[in-house]
């Protein structure tokens, strides 16, 4: 990999943002519109729409056109938590030719409308800053590309239970040369010291 | 298990454990250890004389300890491989089995345990669970009453291929037993002990019913329940089959067994609570359907794969409903009972579930991984100001993925070794490394734009992306509400959260600052929880001299299992901050503002910094115009 670099600030930053409904997952608590109007202001902020999903073929679409209309190199997405659909975002703004790296979520449902659904206000405000707090860190993304590892294709199974056999026996059947590593003298693990097993009342071995 | 020692593409390593496990995707070092079987594998045919003419006996763990093996043992008939062990312990070392063995020259009492590293991809987790020990329940008399067994316990008494050859008899007087109950959910369901549900032991208890009644049909049998959970294919049919044969369900936990001390006969007292009766009933036997719980040892294989746990000790995932299979290690994967009890046909399942999620990786000879890795400004590096390469990052980083080969040149960084903890970057004295995707100046903007407006009520939280986020994910999921007021900032590693953050943090005036990462031996990155938390807690001595008011820092190592603890600690924060006036808070805060520049002074020279501070007051006016227009 050649060295990527930590700060490049010399484009124009056009930013877009997508603040997502969910359904009623964010809707039922706050008002997207509302935090549609205040992203609005904020700077480099050249795009900002509501979106009912943001991960539907739908909401992706709608991404992926405005980044053409808009001529976006930032795209922020204020939806669900970054371990639920950053793939889907980074996946969906590569499509329209921006590096992935150059999108970011802002976590306004698990960690915003879940968690207080008794304080709308509240839940309100903080989805504004969550969302500021994209656009702000937006400003010094820099584009990055993956880092490529070679692979051992070979692969271990840690005990040789049932589990552990099937898993093996697939890894193989699929040409995979496969360790499988069992503590005790035998293989089988609880299954081989049952009787007949459930469902079919046949031999565990 | 056959077709699987014969597979040639797999190879099995019995008595085999793991030592330690380096390296990242695609790329782990396994170090495995070849426990000295005194037998050599190759030479040994299995005939078994070596086991005929050993004096020595010991009980079997196969057999749940209900039969003895030898010395020289296999621990069942149909073991595979077929190959004799010497367990050392027990022999007395009168080498009968060598005479015995003869030409074939198998047993060689000088094997030692041999250390062997392999180089593999991707590793499936499959080691299974344990069963509870009710002995600790005093009220059922296990271990007490001989006529208490375990259904692991019956189940070798009931096997073909067991102690007593499947004639199931009476500890106390060999007797076949004509009036049999069994108890559910001994051990589980139970907050004594383990609140879960065990998931298979309905099912298990229903098949052992069964069993018995089709071996003689005029056996009476019992089965104490709470719930009889079917939920999956065939299973209620199967629960009816059992109530046709005439096999009684009593709903209600037993809550004592006594015994007739001359018959060793058993009562179990309950009350069903279908009828509203409290009952008494005699048994020649009972056995106990205990819980399964997580191996013994566990813990010690968690921090040798460095996978995490659940509250329960079971292996934790990445995630429930999305990621089930995987580890929170890229190319490490689970299959089986080891992350929570599971029955034959859903390990089965995801035996090949995790075997498909591994083909991934190793059907290719590349993969990707996150550039978020540290880059050395090289002119910061004191190596370039002052001749001497200080040392601090290659000391910092837990993968030595830092080289510096001599003092006057700068650090340099193996990018395919360095994970993107963070550590080097926020130990390094004179800020000459960041993190790509995690940059001072982005943090920082990040931090200026959620303090913007009334820092004062704001607890700003500090979160390693795999635990502490999970976990804040987690409250959310679960819906457990905690204080609006809190700001969540995601890093990778607890080892990235800079000192310099924390005093901006209060030099912007937040209200109070949350400091969370993983457990200790949770850390996704080895070592990098332990720097996190000895930063977290100089910095907890700094602030108590500066006389802040306590729990205005707060550190905390949370789990991506602990969304509760998340919530409890957030709405912990928030009543401390309650209890202050808020006048009293202002003044604090501004009067602990030099404090915080005081030890500023170096972070605007930090590269992009400036550029984030500039550009921050730009964002904040835009924010505070937004906020009054709405």
């Amino acid at each position: 990999m050649s060295q990527q670099q930590p700060e490049n600030n010399n484009e124009e930053l056009r930013v877009g943002v997508y603040v997502c409904h969910c359904g009623t997952n964010i809707a039922g608590v706050i008002d997207p519109k509302e935090v549609v109007e205040f992203a609005k202001g904020l700077p480099d902020v050249v795009h900002a729409t509501d979106t009912l999903y943001a991960c539907a073929d739908s909401g992706q679409k709608q991404i992926k056109e405005d980044i053409k209309k808009h001529k976006l190199n930032r795209v922020i997405v204020s939806a669900c938590s970054v371990r639920m659909h950053e793939a889907t975002f980074r996946g969906a703004v590569s499509e329209a030719g921006i590096n992935p790296f150059l999108m970011e979520m802002a976590n306004i449902r698990e960690q915003c409308t879940w968690a207080h659904g008794h304080d709308r206000e509240g839940a309100l405000e903080k989805a504004k800053d969550l969302t500021a707090s994209a656009v702000a860190k937006s400003r010094f993304l820099t584009s990055l590309d993956m880092i490529e590892v070679p692979v051992t294709q070979k692969a271990m199974v840690i005990g040789a239970g049932v589990a552990g056999i099937s898993a093996a026996l697939d890894l193989a059947d699929q040409g995979i040369q496969t360790i499988l590593v069992e503590k005790e003298p035998t293989i089988g693990g609880v299954m081989a010291q049952l009787n007949k097993t459930f469902p079919t009342m046949d031999c565990s071995i | 298990m056959v077709d699987a020692a014969r597979h040639p593409r797999i190879d099995v390593r019995t008595f085999t454990e793991v030592e330690k496990v380096e390296g990242f995707v695609g790329n782990f070092k396994v170090t495995l250890r070849e426990k000295a079987k005194y037998v050599i594998a190759d030479r040994c045919n299995g005939c078994g004389d070596c086991a005929r003419v050993c004096p020595i006996e010991v009980p079997n763990y196969f057999d749940m300890n209900l039969a003895p093996r030898k010395a020289a043992y296999v621990p069942m008939s149909q073991s595979v491989p077929l190959v004799y062990n010497i367990d050392l312990d027990a022999c007395i070392h009168c080498y009968k089995c060598v005479d015995a063995c003869g030409a074939l020259e198998a047993i060689d009492f000088s094997q030692e345990d041999k250390l062997v590293e392999e180089d593999i991809g991707a590793m499936i987790v499959a080691t299974g669970f344990s069963h509870f020990d009710p002995s600790v329940m005093e009220e059922y008399g296990y271990s007490r009453y001989p006529n208490v067994i375990t259904s692991m316990e019956m189940e070798r008494l009931n096997n073909s291929a067991g102690p007593t050859a499947g004639n199931l008899i009476r500890p106390s007087d060999n007797k076949n037993p004509q009036k049999l109950a069994f108890i559910n959910c001994v051990g589980s369901r139970d907050k004594r002990y383990n609140p879960s549900c065990s998931n298979f032991c309905c099912m298990y208890s229903i098949k052992n019913a069964i069993l018995l009644k089709q071996m003689n049909p005029n056996v009476d049998i019992t089965i104490y329940y709470i719930d009889i959970r079917t939920p999956s294919k065939g299973y209620e049919e199967f629960y009816d089959r059992a109530r046709e044969m005439g096999i009684h369900f009593s709903q209600g936990r037993p809550s004592l067994i006594t015994e007739d001390p001359e018959t060793h006969n058993l009562f179990v007292h309950s009350e069903d609570v279908t009828l509203g009766k409290v009952m008494e009933k005699e048994y020649d036997m009972v056995m106990l359907n205990q819980a399964a719980v997580p191996q013994p040892d566990q813990n010690h294989m968690s921090s040798v794969l460095n996978v995490a746990q659940s509250p329960g000790g079971w292996f934790m995932e990445y995630h429930p409903k999305l990621r089930p299979i995987d580890s929170p290690t890229d190319g490490v994967f689970f299959a089986g009972a080891c992350q929570g009890p599971k029955d034959i046909p859903s390990s089965v399942a995801q035996g090949s579930a995790a075997s498909s999620r591994a083909s991934r990786i190793l059907q290719s000879d590349h993969w990707e991984i996150e550039p978020t890795v540290a880059v050395v400004f090289p002119e910061r590096c004191s190596a370039t100001t002052r001749g001497r390469a200080c040392g601090i990052c290659a000391k910092a980083c837990p993968y030595g993925a830092i080289n510096i080969f001599s003092p006057e040149i700068p650090a340099e960084v193996v990018t395919a070794k360095c994970h993107g903890c963070g550590a080097c970057v926020a130990e390094c004295p004179e800020d000459a490394i960041t993190q790509l995707h995690f940059t001072d100046a982005q943090i920082l903007a990040q931090m200026r734009a959620v303090l913007a407006d009334k820092p004062e009520e704001k607890i700003l939280a500090f979160r390693c992306h795999w635990c502490s986020y999970g976990g804040a994910d987690l409250a959310g999921t679960s819906h457990f509400e905690y204080t609006a007021n809190e700001r969540g900032l995601r890093v990778m590693c607890s080892a990235r959260m800079d000192t310099d953050f924390i005093y901006e943090a209060y030099r912007l005036g937040a209200g109070a600052v949350l400091y969370s990462g993983c457990h200790p031996q949770d850390c996704h990155y080895i070592t990098g929880q332990l720097i996190g938390a000895k930063r977290a807690s100089r910095l907890e001595k700094i602030f108590e001299r500066m006389k802040m008011t306590d729990g205005r820092f707060r550190v905390e190592w949370i789990s991506a299992a602990e969304g509760d603890k998340y919530a409890r600690v957030l709405n912990e924060m928030q009543a401390v901050l309650d209890d202050i006036p808020m006048d009293d808070l202002k003044a604090e805060i501004e009067q602990l503002k030099p404090e915080m520049s005081k030890r500023l002074k170096k972070f605007p020279g930090v590269p992009g910094v400036q550029e984030a501070m500039d550009y921050s007051d730009i964002l904040v006016d835009a924010i505070t115009k937004q906020k009054e227009a709405a």
